[in-house]
């Protein structure tokens, strides 16, 4: 069982490198680069403002120390079939969760040290603590999340004791007061308090070893998780594993009604309820389109706004065109007879009404921004000649050296 | 004729499935597509749909291939695929709405048909629902309904009876028979042995990629007397007989 978590391990680290390095293939990395220089500024420069003893300083750390706790989840990696497949295995399963929490609680352990690196400098700037201190709470943190993961292997098991799952309480609560009690001067109390809870837990964990596991809870656990790693990397690239479930959305139907039911209007049909109901692609352009709103009304300059403008209208239609291959699965697509020109037309004129929607809002922001009339003028012919290339050039020459 | 299927050579990579596959659904015909898993039904079925190229031989349908006329080949198919599959994204009327767009069906005639449907296999109250809330039975359903609205000459029914109630078993053969009676062709495989018996004019016994015999069950009997009496029997006594060789 050991060796099952570990192999299973290698392949689920090579499928997050992959996504890894598509991330970073992307155009998107570009911007995100910009986003983080521009926030390690900001901090740097906020810091400078900064003066001792001030007293919302203990409660921000507090509470980023709390937060920085929730990062890192337990992968266990368990896989739908398992029900089937490991059940006869049960007896075994307590080392497979070994495994899984190695790797899981090294992984929370860096991030909760970078957590705690990225909040130090803060913490000297308010309020100087003793490095001794400051080492404490970093245990206590630690301690934290130890037992974090000894809670989070607990409730996968069917544990009648009701108290073990108010996962609120062990999450949110305890930890916030063991953490108050070290931030506010008493350190050592904070840490004896982590360490009780730590071992408390990890003896308790030990008395439910009779306990049956509770397959389903703890498949339903990991496929959450996972669908949550995906819906990250979905925001930079196309997932397949990623099928989210449709909504109804009934106050854009009007929209969608927009669209008469004519034959040379089936794929625009089809797409355009596509992309409103299902959370994936529309998800995708909501986030890129407000982010870069955001971007476009803090930045200000004369060419800089339009190049930003430009270059996420060109994200925006670059990640738009797989969404063309979305229905490629389901077999009518391929029986309906109508040409494959028309589901091209179909498609181009929804990738038009979404570019063109947000090269207006883009463009209201660039104003807004600016109060230049001349500098909204030259955005908007470069985002209607980017728009036209983009779909009656850069979209059929894609979608045909897809083929 | 509708479909002719003339020697046949295909599959999905390099190696053929299909060896030389020849037979033929005649206007208001039924024939029942039998054999075993991995006998070649669905790979067959993917060929005459266009999902798949053959390596030799020629499809037509009312004498069009279709690389002749893409478009009028598609338009004379409806297809019920095994494992009913739908947009996630769009509701029951949704689909109906799509199928008749494709088909450039007329709204009004096409309408009227689908309430008919709809009301036979008790779906015209979830008009507006998902296929995620629909059981497997209710998706067959909308299949079977977006199937029978298009008025297309030959129907592809890929294994029906498995998931359906007996009631809808008993709707769908029905609508069968009033396609026949109207002159539609129609190619059903299945394992369902003693309902395609009932209910098949002809039988077309596929087994490991070739068509080891076709005709009515009387001419059946006759290549394989001593087989038995019933598909079941002579379906059987066909197999062993092909495993002991």
């Amino acid at each position: 069982m050991n060796n099952l978590y570990r192999k299973r391990l290698a392949s689920h680290l090579k499928e997050m490198f992959k996504y890894l390095r598509l991330v970073f293939n992307d155009h998107f990395v570009f911007a995100l680069l910009i986003f983080i220089g521009g926030l390690g500024l900001a901090y740097s420069n906020g810091l400078k403002g900064l003066s001792p003893h001030l007293w919302w300083a203990r409660p921000v750390i507090v509470v980023v120390l709390l937060l920085v706790l929730q990062l890192g989840r337990f992968a266990t990696l368990f896989q739908d079939a398992d029900v089937v497949f490991l059940l006869p295995r049960e007896a075994d399963i307590r080392q497979y969760l070994k495994g899984a929490r190695l790797y899981s609680e090294g992984l929370a352990f860096i991030y909760e040290l970078f957590g705690m690196f990225i909040l130090l400098p803060f913490i000297q700037v308010t309020d100087s603590m003793p490095v001794f201190d400051l080492a404490m709470i970093a245990v206590a943190q630690l301690l934290l999340k130890d037992s974090l993961f000894s809670l989070a292997i607990v409730s996968r098991f069917q544990v009648k004791a009701s108290w073990l799952k108010q996962t609120f309480w062990f999450k949110w609560l305890v930890p916030l007061i063991i953490l108050l009690v070290s931030v506010y001067g008493m350190p050592l109390i904070g840490l004896l308090l982590a360490l009780i809870l730590a071992v408390g837990l990890r003896v308790a964990d030990r008395r439910f070893n009779a306990v049956p596991f509770d397959w389903w809870h703890a498949i339903g656990l990991e496929n959450n998780r996972m669908l949550g790693v995906y819906r990250f990397f979905n925001l930079f690239t196309n997932v397949p594993m990623l099928k989210g479930v449709a909504k109804r959305r009934r106050y854009l139907d009007w929209l969608l009604n927009s669209v008469k039911a004519t034959p040379k209007n089936t794929y625009l049909y089809l797409y355009s309820r596509g992309i409103v109901r299902s959370g994936e692609f529309s998800g995708l352009y909501l986030r890129l389109t407000i982010l870069g709103m955001i971007l476009l009304y803090f930045v200000r300059g004369t060419w800089l706004p339009i190049a930003l403008a430009a270059l996420f209208l060109y994200l925006i239609g670059f990640q738009l065109i797989p969404f063309y291959w979305q229905f490629d699965d389901i077999v009518f697509t391929h029986l309906y007879p109508i040409a494959e020109s028309q589901r091209v037309n179909g498609f181009r004129r929804l990738m038009f009404a979404l570019t063109g929607l947000t090269a207006i809002l883009f463009l209201i922001m660039v104003i807004i921004a600016n109060l230049d009339w001349q500098m909204g003028l030259i955005t908007l012919v470069i985002e209607l000649v980017e728009v036209v290339l983009m779909v009656q050039y850069y979209l059929p020459l894609r979608l045909k050296r897809k083929k | 004729m509708t479909l002719q299927v003339t020697n046949l050579v295909g599959g999905y990579s390099q190696i053929p499935v299909l060896k030389e596959v020849t037979f033929d659904v005649q206007n208001g015909e039924l024939v029942g597509l039998i054999g075993l898993n991995g006998a070649g039904k669905s790979t067959t079925i993917n060929h005459i749909i266009g999902l798949l190229t053959p390596f030799k031989g020629e499809i037509k349908i009312n004498g069009i291939t279709l690389n002749q006329d893409k478009n009028a080949y598609k338009k004379q198919i409806a297809y019920i695929p095994e494992t009913p599959i739908l947009y996630q994204e769009l509701t029951l009327k949704e689909h109906l709405e799509m199928t008749m767009m494709a088909y450039s069906l007329d709204r009004d005639k096409a309408w009227k048909k689908a309430n008919h449907l709809l009301s036979i296999f008790r779906l015209d109250n979830k008009l507006d629902w998902f296929p995620a809330n629909f059981s497997k039975g209710m998706k067959q359903k909308v299949m079977i309904v977006c199937a029978f609205i298009t008025e297309a000459p030959l129907f592809i029914i890929d294994e029906p009876f498995l998931g359906l109630d007996p009631l809808a078993v008993h709707d769908l053969l029905d609508l069968i028979d009033e396609q026949k009676q109207k002159g539609a062709s129609v190619l059903m495989s299945t394992h369902v042995l003693d309902t395609a018996e009932k209910y098949c004019d002809r039988f077309v016994l596929l087994h490991d990629g070739t068509v080891k015999t076709e005709g009515t069950l009387p001419e059946l009997r006759k290549a394989l007397p001593d087989a038995g009496e019933s598909l079941d029997d002579i379906y059987m006594s066909m197999t062993r007989a092909d495993q002991h060789e």
